[in-house]
């Protein structure tokens, strides 16, 4: 048993079969990739990992416990933290409450907020948020509203949104789209140190010069499926992966 | 023209709109919610009170109930019914995203004035009640009764603002705003964002409601046309002249709102046709106002003043 487990998912969208039965599992403290042409179905897979969608068939397990059927916010508090392709953060308010927002706060009840109990964990909070701003590249920042900083910056904002929450499991979704070379190294940087941490991390990436630098294990899928998987080297040399993505049909050939 | 009797209207009128307009800037200023129909919390509260504290229908009156409570008691009633009312509304709707909420509450709305208006057995129905009692009436001889009141009225505004003010600075009112800006990430940091939406609703309905057994006091009428989507409107307009998200900026709307529907109320006309003329400017020109604000957001930087800690 994995720290996730992924068994015979499938999830269509009217005729289209978006994950057709689709299993793997990610042992713990893992920092896998996923790879496969557009349409493959790795953000759907994410999707259905998080809670945003609901699987017809399969089951998907985190440590043991079943994740199918339970409300996204749930598997959220359950220590599950992801990043979305289009990246997601709350624009007009700051850098700095964005990463507060993040968190689970005594304030957030209203007779809490009415009766001010809260400040000495909002003290503690914003001392870890600066820091977790600092290590993603927007330290100097903390005060701009989200809505002013670029793809990337906001990129790396929702990293750190994800990561000042302490989940156990994280799903990156194209994390390094949009982000320039000198915030990518340091995205590998801190994705190396947290996996060095013990923390498992599973990212979707287009950008395979980064990814299998990044990795030991990659999953590759095709129209849905897992095509194969293997560690990075072995990936770069299958002649199924390389036809996957230059679309002649690596489905058949699997 | 008389000033000070203007600038007590204004005060009165301004304090009983300015905390509806307080409960719609929470909802959607700050929680993002679409709310068409305030009107109905504001009318449910007035009604609730009204009932509560009058006297047993007699002869050829028709409404359903007269408890001949006292009026505090009406009071909290009407503040129960707010909260009820929003229960029953929100339940059901607050599911529902942006224009389809701005639907449904509208609906709500409507079916409410249109059942204060029908029904005659509910509270008269187009009679409706006159010559309601003022609280404290006799009691207040030291001063004018009308200065008295709008000081009550006023204080129950600042007690909503100096509340509202608080939970929008807290951690609670970071998270309203999170979720009005971007739901999806406030669920995948694990929050329940539709735990917030109906607590919002609730708390914040009631305090319209009150504002209704205020209005009440203030018209000593409860009449359906006192209570229809216009009441909606001028809240909605005032909120997007002072800018949406900020308190400040709610009240600053209102009493723009309020001064110049009062200033063309206060023109002593000569003759009914003037008057009714006047009356279609005003509405032109609270249109237009709305259209001139709305392009050039005179009072946006006031919604981005406010900081907390960090």
């Amino acid at each position: 048993m994995g720290f996730l487990d992924i068994d015979g998912v499938s999830k269509s969208f009217g005729g289209l079969r978006a994950v057709a039965d689709c299993s793997f599992e990610v042992p713990h403290g893992s920092l896998m990739g996923f790879i496969g042409p557009n349409g493959a179905g790795k953000s759907t897979l994410f999707n259905l990992v998080s809670g945003l969608y609901q699987p017809e068939t399969g089951s998907i397990r985190l440590e043991g416990d079943e994740l199918v059927g339970r409300p996204p916010d749930e598997i959220a508090r359950m220590g599950l933290g992801r990043t979305f392709q289009t990246p997601r953060s709350f624009s007009t308010l700051s850098c700095m409450e964005n990463m507060l927002a993040s968190v689970q706060s005594p304030g957030e009840n209203l007779l809490s907020a009415l009766l001010g109990n809260y400040r000495s964990h909002e003290t503690a909070t914003t001392e870890e948020a600066h820091r977790l701003l600092g290590v993603v590249g927007l330290g100097g920042r903390a005060e701009d509203a989200a809505d002013e900083l670029s793809g990337g910056e906001l990129r790396m904002l929702e990293v750190a949104r994800q990561l000042i929450r302490q989940p156990t499991i994280l799903l990156l979704d194209e994390p390094t789209a949009g982000v320039s070379p000198r915030l990518q190294s340091r995205l590998a940087d801190l994705l190396r140190g947290l996996h060095a941490d013990g923390l498992t991390v599973l990212v979707v990436e287009h950008n395979l010069g980064f990814l299998l630098d990044l990795v030991q294990h990659v999953v590759v899928m095709v129209k849905g499926s897992v095509l194969t998987e293997g560690d990075p080297d072995a990936i770069r040399r299958d002649p199924r992966v390389i036809n996957a993505y230059l679309g002649r049909g690596g489905g058949d050939a699997a | 023209m008389n000033w000070a009797q203007l600038v007590t209207t204004v005060v009165t009128v301004g304090s009983i709109l300015g905390v509806v307009t307080l409960v719609l800037n929470m909802q959607y200023g700050h929680a993002g919610m679409i709310n068409f129909g305030v009107v109905a919390y504001f009318a449910a509260g007035a009604y609730t009170y009204v009932l509560l504290t009058q006297s047993p229908p007699s002869s050829l009156d028709q409404y359903v109930v007269g408890l001949d409570l006292p009026v505090w008691v009406g009071f909290l009633g009407a503040a129960l019914a707010g909260l009820v009312f929003a229960l029953v509304t929100g339940w059901p709707t607050l599911r529902l995203r942006g224009e389809y909420l701005a639907l449904t509450t509208f609906a709500f709305a409507e079916v409410f004035h249109s059942f204060i208006l029908n029904e005659q057995r509910f509270a008269n129905g187009t009679r409706g009640l006159v010559g309601l009692e003022r609280p404290l009436r006799d009691q207040i001889t030291f001063v004018d009764y009308n200065v008295f009141f709008a000081a009550a009225a006023l204080l129950f505004l600042v007690i909503v603002y100096l509340i509202f003010e608080r939970i929008v600075r807290s951690p609670y009112g970071r998270a309203l705003e999170a979720l009005r800006d971007e739901e999806l990430a406030l669920i995948t940091v694990g929050k329940q964002s539709g735990r917030f939406r109906l607590e919002v609703f609730l708390f914040t309905a009631p305090f319209a409601a009150m504002a209704g057994a205020f209005y009440i006091w203030y018209t000593t009428l409860a009449l359906p046309e006192l209570f229809t989507a216009e009441v909606t409107f001028i809240v909605w307009i005032a909120l997007i002249l002072g800018g949406e998200g900020s308190n400040r900026g709610a009240l600053i709307g209102i009493f723009l709102v309020v001064v110049f529907e009062e200033l063309v109320r206060a023109i002593p006309f000569t003759t009914v046709r003037a008057a009714q003329i006047a009356a279609e400017v005003e509405v032109a020109a609270l249109g237009l106002l709305l259209i001139v604000f709305l392009r050039w957001q005179p009072f946006s930087s006031l919604a981005r003043m406010r900081r907390r800690t960090g």
